[in-house]
């Protein structure tokens, strides 16, 4: 069945799952199946900002005095992050639109993905402030051998799901030879890949990003590199929000009322979706190895954030129904909670510092000499 | 009107009536993991095994049957959590 960008079908879109249905037609929210969609949307859309409300020329500053090894460190979380945000900025898109079925789930992976461009743009934002050559450093992500042997555990679901979603699209379900190989399409094979890319997804967003995360925070718990800790900390909100999207379309799946076959599905692959965390948790732990090589920050070490990396890997699991796989059970960095906590953006701009107000009109550069008139 | 809230055996508080569930935890030393503080990345979830809350703000975050987000509701009625991961502080005596 071919991609149509507007079915011509008239039929009613509450009836249908949440993928591998029709194609939407009308793009109305109306009447909704899930409405938890339309409620993250506006989340995201309350959140909006962007990278140059921040200001980085205290960053740079600080940068030029870290010692050799944390510049290390610093860099290689921001090559990292740009690698998961390049990722995530166009696979929702790419691979999840062609198959969706309800105008409100596609409207928010829209939404999902378009914040994750803005994530994008920050890096640039921060490199270009806080680097006198940007270019080196973007450039060194696709030779660095660190990163691109993750990048393969990142992308290898989202691209078997594109290749089998093209396939179906133009040859429909069946047996087919294709350049001499046979290749089986079928429908129940197209949902597991989707299922598993869903998982991989919920890694990355629950696990991957909360070590770089960490190590920003850590930098900033000392006063250092506190405008980049800013902007990081706008984008784990959204992270926060979208784990939250993912989290409901898993569950909507193993419930198994939105589409029955599904929940057989996530059933099945429960063992393979378990080893997707341990194996993202293993990963990042020999990260963590990588970024302390050359010597550990102060707050920080690669023994502590590896036992915060196990602690994250229990919570994000045990919130989707699975047992918990390893021994941690206290927070090792007890202080990230307090960086996470979103900004109150409720709350009237004159009563808090609320960063998505902020368009650098706030003077950072802040001398001894200027509190000399003060008297006590 | 306020409601105890009961932690485990032996250890139950009534809390403040401005504060949230999580609020009112925090101020006994109870802590509890939290991230957004306003329902939508679901960090803070316990388990309510008796009694009802009040949302005061419906949570966007996926909350399984059983569970609650103490970052946005107030008890409703006596209730009787189960807070994972953490250590019970010692009585002290003079609760609120």
């Amino acid at each position: 069945m071919a991609y149509t960008t507007f079915n011509q079908n008239s039929f009613d879109a509450t009836q249908e799952p949440m993928f591998f249905g029709q194609n939407v037609n009308v793009s109305r929210y109306d009447i909704q199946k899930y409405n938890i969609f339309e409620k993250l949307i506006e989340k995201q859309l309350s959140f909006f900002w962007r990278p140059e409300e921040i200001d980085l020329s205290n960053d740079r500053k600080d940068f030029m005095h870290l010692p050799e090894h944390e510049r290390h460190i610093f860099l290689s979380n921001l090559k990292y992050q740009t690698l998961l945000d390049s990722v995530q900025g166009r696979s929702p898109n790419v691979a999840l639109l062609p198959i969706v079925s309800l105008p409100e789930l596609e409207t928010w992976i829209e939404t999902w993905a378009f914040s994750e461009t803005i994530h994008s743009r920050s890096y640039t934002h921060i490199m270009r402030n806080v680097v006198t050559e940007p270019g080196e450093v973007f450039d060194d992500i696709i030779s660095n051998e660190a990163i691109t042997s993750r990048a393969t555990a990142i992308t290898q679901h989202y691209d078997e799901l594109i290749e089998a979603v093209t396939l179906y699209q133009t040859l429909g379900e069946g047996t087919h030879t294709i350049n001499g190989e046979t290749v089986e399409i079928s429908v129940r094979d197209l949902k597991r890949k989707l299922y598993l890319t869903l998982m991989s997804v919920n890694v990355l967003e629950a696990i991957r990003f909360y070590v770089s995360f960490a190590c920003s925070f850590a930098f900033a718990e000392r006063g250092t590199m506190e405008g980049n800790a800013k902007v990081i900390k706008l984008i784990a909100r959204d992270e926060a929000l979208h784990l939250t999207g993912t989290q409901h379309m898993l569950q909507l799946m193993a419930e198994g009322k939105d589409d029955p076959e599904m929940a057989e599905i996530a059933r099945e692959l429960k063992p393979e979706a378990e080893a997707i965390f341990i194996a993202a948790a293993e990963q990042e732990k020999e990260w963590a190895e990588y970024l302390f090589k050359d010597g550990s920050m102060i707050g920080l070490n690669k023994d502590i954030l590896s036992q915060y990396v196990e602690y994250i890997t229990n919570q994000r699991m045990q919130a989707i129904g699975f047992d918990m796989p390893f021994k941690i059970r206290q927070n090792p960095l007890p202080w990230m909670n307090s960086w996470l906590v979103s900004d109150n953006v409720q709350v009237a701009p004159q009563e808090v510092e609320i960063s998505s107000y902020l368009v650098s009109q706030i003077d950072s550069d802040v001398d001894t000499g200027d509190f000399s008139d003060f008297a006590l | 009107m306020t409601h105890i809230v009961k932690v485990a055996e032996g250890y139950s508080f009534i809390p403040r009536e401005e504060q949230t569930l999580l609020e009112a935890l925090e101020a006994q030393d109870i802590e509890v993991e939290y991230q957004c503080r306003q329902g939508f990345c679901g960090s803070c979830q316990v388990k309510l095994i008796d009694g009802k809350i009040e949302y005061t703000e419906a949570p966007v975050a996926f909350v399984s049957e059983g569970r609650i987000l103490p970052c946005c509701c107030r008890a409703s009625s006596d209730i009787i959590i189960e807070v994972p991961m953490t250590e019970i502080p010692p009585a002290t005596g003079t609760d609120n």
